[in-house]
């Protein structure tokens, strides 16, 4: 299977957050965009851009991670087993574009976890699946 | 102070918060869920609680005026364009009903804190603003706001408060009382129309900081998720998506032009020989930061853009779109995209409504070429078309009341009564609001449309113009009904808090949304329903301005003489217009059609056909119940426009 | 030659689509502005606001050439 995941393109986004809510509701079944695992940064008045925040796929939270709660699946996604998350938050501040979050709401911490509908909706090409490319001999 | 937020669902937050300005009291209640579904929310549910709330003889800036904010059943949930909060208080420019609403974060930002409704009464004893985290509710000290300007102010209380509060501010214009001020929000998104930055204002209200992190409980999400995700995906192929991606509404600068609809020079003529300069192309070319787009939109027609003019600091706005670039475009006489942009970012930064506000200055601008006003009134300054100095100093004389100024700060039917002379003919206003970026005298339903709107003379209750086209230029035949079932649809975006832009340009009817605001709220309506309880807000709403300034409708639904008395001088509508028979005969149409009596008054049939005994009660008893209709009222009113085939 | 014409709103039921839910092919000869086009297929240019092709704008006298994809689009409800 090939390693997945979200691109991004700043200069497309219009900050409409479409991404935040549709990926709220298929993970929580919930209308509450703060339950996203992305984010869009609004930069005004100056210079006036949006810059989408999403997981990279840099590992950071596994690493950190005293329980062992996070693993990568073979996608590329790291995957929080909800089972084993203490909530204790060690991997937010590790976390570069600043995406894994918690909310009252929900008892273990919130990482992208390659679903792709956020993408689907995007209207600007702000968002898209990249796929890497497959290395010889791998 | 904690408030109590009590559970919600179908689509509403739960929770209504009354607070007393003057006494700092701030109490919360379960929203009324019975008074939404009657009602509505938004608009409708405004227009009742104005209606029932506040006396017929309260200043529109005294303490009984009430300051609504409302954010509907549908903003905030997943639905196209989401995003609308509304606000409602009676008009400083109308002495009615007053209503307007923006796009941007609020709204649902609100719902996700959650609140319904916010119920404001009263004064605040000092400049304040109105503080929302979650369930802290606070009113606190905004002496280092108040005299800023709007878009000025929000950066610095996002750095104070956080960046992810929604912030929605009034400039100068709302705290001195400019009866045309807006509210903005976003960089860049405003409510505008009849003033309500103005009633914000005289309540000592800076600004409303919100934020939200809890969910909106709808009926059935699933099905919800379902439709919604089918309408956006189709939608993104629509050929219209592109252009209108591209170039929002300011695309239709130019079409305004080569149809002789565009107001040029304060509504003297409608072709502009400079349209070039200040077109939706020109904006995208010269203007254009980035695409913007309201909470939950895929169709982003807000532009992002700088202005840069020589000897002016470059600034950043969004805009200009449409109507300002109509308004302040070539109605002022502006022949370079950048100058409109500017002017755009002038109004909003002192918090006037650049619609009102480039129908002011105008109408000034007017009477400077008549020499009605003379560089004596204007402290030494000119009021030429095309020029930004002078729409500029003008604008400060009206902002800080200097001079001359303080005649033009209620606006342009205020001004036309001081300077007299004549000048009521050109003030472009039905009601005391100005008129919208469209001349009516091409297009007669154009005209009927804003002579009946409810809150003056604005497009937002209906546009006609291609139905003009359709049926005919020069004829008034059956444009009482077009504009009376556009008075019906349009508004209900309004209760709701959506955008209705999608409506219209997207191909989703009526029934496709009241689908999804079924899936939301569980009321099981048709698109019938919906039209017939637009009618009964639009009816109470009339009652209430009838109420209020005691005469009969009809004698308030007249515009300017500019309309009957000038033909258009110029372009591909030289010599048309109307004549008064003409937009007598409209009157008299639209009346019948609506079951209203040839005085303009509501008669007990309609009204008590629509449920509102209470209403007629009250009218007669000032005297202004409508006589009944010879023949009954029709069974429908406002049948669905159809096009005629070409 | 073949061109395509595409409408939505008000105007995509005036165009009569027969391609998909937005479009119509149009036979007609080489050489024609879309004053021309549209005038064959009787379709009053007033409703049409703006005429994109391959992003960019153009107006009733440009001529497209064969296989093109003209957008006719309408004007807004207004503001």
């Amino acid at each position: 299977m090939p390693i997945q995941r979200i691109k991004v393109v700043s200069a497309k986004c219009t900050g409409c957050r479409l991404c935040r809510q549709i990926c709220a509701i298929s993970h929580f079944g919930d209308i509450n965009p703060q339950k996203a695992a992305l984010k869009i940064e609004a930069h005004f008045p100056q210079p006036g851009v949006y810059r989408p925040r999403v997981c990279t796929q840099c590992g950071k939270c596994r690493e950190v991670c005293p329980e062992g709660a996070i693993y990568r699946r073979e996608d590329g996604a790291y995957i929080v087993v909800a089972e084993k998350c203490t909530n204790c938050g060690l991997c937010i501040p590790a976390c570069k574009p600043g995406v894994i979050f918690q909310h009252s709401e929900v008892p273990y911490v919130i990482i992208c976890d390659n679903c792709f509908k956020c993408t689907e909706l995007c209207n600007t090409g702000a968002i898209t699946i990249h796929t890497a490319p497959v290395k010889e001999g791998a | 102070m904690k408030a109590e937020r009590f559970a919600g669902s179908d689509g509403l937050a739960g929770t209504t918060l009354r607070i007393n300005l003057t006494t700092g009291e701030i109490k919360s209640s379960p929203t009324d869920t019975k008074l939404m579904r009657e009602w509505y929310g938004g608009r409708g549910v405004v227009a009742k609680i104005l209606y029932d709330e506040v006396p017929r003889d309260a200043d529109p800036f005294g303490p009984e005026n009430l300051f609504i904010v409302s954010a509907g059943v549908m903003s905030g949930c997943f639905i196209p364009a989401g995003a609308k909060v509304g606000f409602g208080s009676i008009s400083p420019l109308t002495n009615g009903h007053g209503d307007s609403n923006m796009g941007g974060h609020l709204g649902p930002a609100l719902k996700f804190a959650g609140y319904d409704l916010v119920i404001m009464s009263g004064i605040a004893p000092k400049p304040t603003y109105l503080f929302i985290d979650d369930d802290t509710v606070e009113l606190r000290d905004a002496a280092q706001y108040w005299g800023m300007g709007s878009l000025e102010c929000e950066p610095v209380m996002k750095k104070d408060l956080g960046e992810d509060f929604e912030i929605a501010t009034i400039g100068p214009s709302g705290e001195n009382g400019i009866r045309f001020s807006c509210i903005t929000h976003d960089f860049g998104r405003q409510a505008g129309w009849t003033g309500q930055g103005a009633v914000m204002g005289s309540k000592k209200l800076k600004a409303i900081a919100v934020r939200g992190t809890g969910s909106i409980k709808v009926h059935d999400l699933a099905k919800l998720t379902e439709h919604v995700s089918a309408i956006i995906k189709r939608t993104k192929t629509h050929p219209n998506m592109d252009p209108w991606q591209k170039y929002g509404t300011a695309f239709f600068i130019e079409w305004s032009n080569s149809n002789a609809v565009i107001p040029t020079r304060n509504f003297q003529t409608t072709h502009f020989e400079s349209i070039d300069g200040i077109s939706g192309e020109a904006l995208v070319e010269k203007c254009l930061i980035t695409h913007k787009a309201c909470f939950g939109c895929w169709m982003n027609c807000g532009k992002y853009t700088k202005a840069v003019l020589p000897g002016k600091e470059t600034v950043y706005l969004e805009g200009p779109e449409y109507e300002t670039g109509s308004l302040c475009g070539s109605n002022l006489g502006m022949t370079d995209i950048n100058q409109v942009a500017y002017l755009n970012w002038l109004l909003d930064n002192v918090g006037m409504d650049t619609m009102s506000g480039g129908g002011v200055i105008a109408f000034g601008m007017e009477c400077f070429q008549r020499g009605l006003i003379t560089t004596d009134d204007l402290e030494g300054h000119t009021l030429n078309w095309g020029s930004v100095e002078d729409a500029e100093h003008f604008v400060d004389m009206i902002v800080h009341r200097r001079g001359i100024g303080q005649h033009f700060a209620g606006g342009t039917k205020r001004a036309a009564e001081y300077i007299g002379r004549g000048s009521e003919k050109f003030a472009m206003q039905v009601k005391g609001q100005e008129m919208s970026g469209y001349d009516g005298r091409y297009a007669p339903g154009m005209m009927l449309a804003y002579m009946t709107c409810d809150i003056g003379a604005h497009h937002n209750r209906a546009w006609t113009i291609t139905v003009d086209m359709a049926e005919g230029r020069e004829t008034i035949e059956g444009r009482a009904k077009v504009v009376i079932y556009l008075q019906h649809i349009r508004p209900l975006f309004d209760c709701w808090c959506i955008c209705r832009l999608f409506w219209g340009e997207l191909d989703i009817e009526p029934e496709e949304i009241v689908e999804s605001l079924n899936d939301i709220t569980g009321w099981n309506i048709t698109a019938a329903d919906a039209f017939k309880t637009s009618e009964k807000i639009w009816n109470l709403v009339r009652c209430q301005y009838l109420e209020r300034n005691r005469a009969d409708g009809r004698t308030f639904d007249y515009p300017p003489a500019r309309a009957w008395e000038d033909k258009i001088p110029t372009g591909p509508g030289a010599g048309k217009g109307l004549t008064f028979e003409q937009v007598e005969g409209m009157l008299d149409d639209y009346y019948a059609c609506r079951g209203w009596d040839p005085k303009g008054n509501p008669s007990r049939e309609v009204l008590h056909d629509l449920g509102l005994d209470f209403a007629a009660d009250n009218l007669e008893k000032i005297g202004l119940l409508g006589k009944p209709l010879p023949n009954g009222i029709p069974a429908v009113r406002g049948e669905r426009y159809k096009p005629k085939a070409f | 030659m073949t061109i395509f014409l595409k409408a939505g709103g008000q105007l995509r039921a005036k165009l009569n689509p027969d391609v998909d839910y937005y479009t119509r092919k149009v036979e007609i000869d080489g050489g024609k502005t879309i004053a021309e086009i549209l005038d064959a297929i009787s379709l009053n240019p007033a409703f049409v606001a703006l005429i994109h092709v391959d992003g960019k704008l153009k107006d009733l006298s440009y001529t497209p050439s064969d296989g093109q994809t003209i957008i006719l689009q309408p004007p807004v409800s207004g503001g």
